[in-house]
């Protein structure tokens, strides 16, 4: 009897405890959510009273807009190269670091330190950076390539975004970079006894033990990628450049001008409704695959 | 709030305390066949300097006078050095003091909420039992995956119906609901925690707040001081967030202050570069402070990728 009261008061802290997470999640998340669901199905200013329009929003959406088609596919676009590239670069530049080089430590914080250059920072640094006259352009000029207009040409101006990913490729470099660190020694020296060279134990032992890590980021950076918002918004300021506009509009960007530029609140609740269900199918099919390229230790023993 | 954005850098963040166990490797590693090249040399010095440039260039364009930014003649290395432009920011001419400390007010705020609350949840689903923990924690883990802009749109009419918007508040307040990230967090750091004390202090008849306030929290401390860290990097420089609440110059955090400034010149006339760019080293040093003197923290945690979540 002592004990069932004591586990009642137990379960009767645990509430209170955990009151603060249930009270923000049912005010700030399921609240939202289910009012948002039924924004996306009006016609609202957020001034007047929201009009009721059935699954409308999400027809024009996908039948009769062109930006959002466009936003949708600058998006892939940047996330299919920015996300990879970032990984690559992290993966080379983490190679050549576990080699025995002196003064590890310095090039290691050099590569990391933009990585802790916070957002608004990078995009209004490269906003000069890549300016046609701008230092990027110069030392292009220096091996005789005529840099592009980065922000001003339409064609360019996502390649400027994805540049400005590339530039943080650090952060995944340290994290492969540790990760290589965990790799046991002895596979190394066997394979070095069985005559394999140093590209073939790359590929064959260091890379197998990498695939967590690189799903992970993958799987991350392509949540992070499909969600990119400042570094367009400040990189290509719509009022100064309206010709690159739409040629590096995304998902996000394109959901808050609607929102906040135009009071289409249920518009743009549709269009968030739609970049979850983009969000959702592409993490899936990450996890889809994973049987076939992802490679966990603990499977073999 | 940004459960899905906010959870990568963290995640990260823990990945890298093996890291700091390399050095204790360096015996075994030396037995290694690959030598490094004066190719690998050549690699690292040229991406390193690459990737460099543009924070040089950064300095440099602080350092540029008002005629060196109108007539757009920067070059990558400071020639001049108008180290006046760091006091200038201070003075008449642009509120750059006034971002510093609203960064600072929505900053601390919200670390403080965090810290509050994320260390409460986090104690009651690791050690506290009762009906429906494990469905209620699995709810928290579902949350991580609802990206930020499908609340966006309701919260601001609800801050706004609520008369907060452009005050700091809807930075601040949502954060003393903690956050999924955070709870999960802690409550890993806390399942790691030997529990004779708590029982111990449980038979001596200590409430389960008491518990938690004399013998959980400064056990907590590396943990929310990790949170601590991930909380201040976030809202140091969120731009959506104060993008969408604050319209008052006066009101804005220098991540969208500094923004902002380029926006507001003369027309034709291009922005003040100079000081555009002393205002981005004020919001990028404290980040780069707050990392070397947290990463033994991080260190110290065990939350590497391996076992909160890269399988």
């Amino acid at each position: 009897m002592a004990m069932s009261k004591l586990r009642r008061r137990e379960a009767l802290w645990f509430y209170v405890f955990v009151s603060p997470w249930v009270i923000g999640f049912l005010v700030f998340l399921l609240g939202p959510m289910i009012s948002s669901i039924y924004l996306s199905l009006t016609d609202w200013d957020s001034f007047t009273p929201p009009k009721w329009v059935g699954l409308q929003n999400y027809i024009k959406l996908l039948t009769d807009d062109p930006v959002f088609w466009k936003a949708l596919g600058n998006t892939f676009h940047y996330a299919a190269i920015s996300v990879p590239l970032g990984l690559l670069v992290g993966l080379w530049l983490a190679n050549l670091l576990n080699k025995q080089v002196r003064a590890r430590k310095v090039f290691r914080t050099l590569i990391y330190l933009p990585t802790l250059v916070p957002l608004v920072a990078a995009a209004l640094v490269f906003r000069v950076v890549l300016a046609p006259s701008g230092p990027f352009n110069d030392v292009l000029g220096l091996v005789g390539i005529s840099g592009p207009q980065w922000l001003l040409d339409p064609t360019w101006v996502k390649y400027a975004l994805i540049l400005l990913s590339v530039w943080g490729a650090g952060s995944a470099t340290v994290l492969l970079l540790a990760a290589m660190k965990g790799i046991p020694q002895e596979l190394y020296e066997a394979a070095e006894v069985d005559g394999a060279g140093p590209v073939r134990q790359f590929w064959s032992i260091t890379v197998p033990h990498l695939t967590p890590v690189i799903f992970f980021n993958l799987v991350m950076g392509l949540i992070a990628a499909f969600q990119v918002f400042s570094q367009v918004y400040i990189l290509t300021p719509k009022a100064s450049q309206p010709g690159t506009y739409n040629a590096s509009q995304t998902m996000v960007p394109f959901l808050f001008d609607q929102a906040f530029s135009y009071y289409h609140m249920g518009y743009a609740s549709a269009i968030s409704w739609l970049l979850f269900a983009v969000i959702l199918v592409f993490t899936l099919l990450a996890f889809r695959t994973t049987r076939r390229w992802v490679f966990y230790e603990t499977e073999v023993k | 709030m940004a459960t899905v954005v906010s959870a990568a850098a963290p995640q990260q963040e823990g990945e890298k305390r093996q890291d700091g166990e390399e050095r204790t490797s360096n015996a075994s590693r030396t037995l290694r066949a690959f030598r490094a090249t004066p190719f690998t040399y050549a690699t690292l010095i040229v991406v390193s300097a690459i990737l460099s440039m543009p924070l040089v260039f950064v300095v440099s364009i602080a350092l540029s006078s008002d005629q060196t930014v109108n007539t757009n003649t920067f070059t990558i290395f400071p020639t001049e050095f108008h180290w006046e432009n760091f006091s200038r920011v201070f003075g008449t001419d642009l509120p750059m003091g006034r971002f510093v400390v609203n960064s600072l007010i929505i900053s601390v705020g919200s670390v403080i909420g965090q810290m509050v609350s994320s260390g409460l949840v986090g104690y009651a689903f690791a050690r506290l039992r009762a009906p429906g923990k494990n469905a209620l924690f699995l709810v928290v883990i579902a949350t991580m995956m609802i990206p930020t802009q499908i609340t966006m749109i309701p919260q601001f009419i609800l801050f706004k119906d609520l008369g907060w918007v452009n005050t700091y508040l809807p930075l601040i307040v949502p954060n003393f609901f903690s956050n999924a990230f955070n709870v999960f967090l802690v409550r890993q750091f806390v399942s790691r925690l030997p529990n004779q004390l708590d029982e111990a202090a449980m038979v001596d008849g200590l409430g389960f707040f008491g518990i938690y306030r004399r013998i959980m929290l400064p056990m907590l401390w590396p943990v929310l001081i990790a949170i601590g860290i991930f909380t201040l990097t976030y809202n140091w420089g969120d731009f959506m967030g104060p993008l969408i609440y604050l319209n008052d110059e006066s009101k804005m955090p220098l991540a969208l202050g500094v923004q902002y400034i380029t926006t507001t010149g003369v027309p034709g006339q291009p922005p003040p570069w100079n000081l555009v760019m002393v205002g981005s080293i004020l919001l990028t040093l404290p980040m780069i402070a707050v990392y070397y003197l947290g990463q033994r923290y991080l260190y110290e945690m065990d939350i590497s990728g391996g076992s909160a979540g890269v399988k």
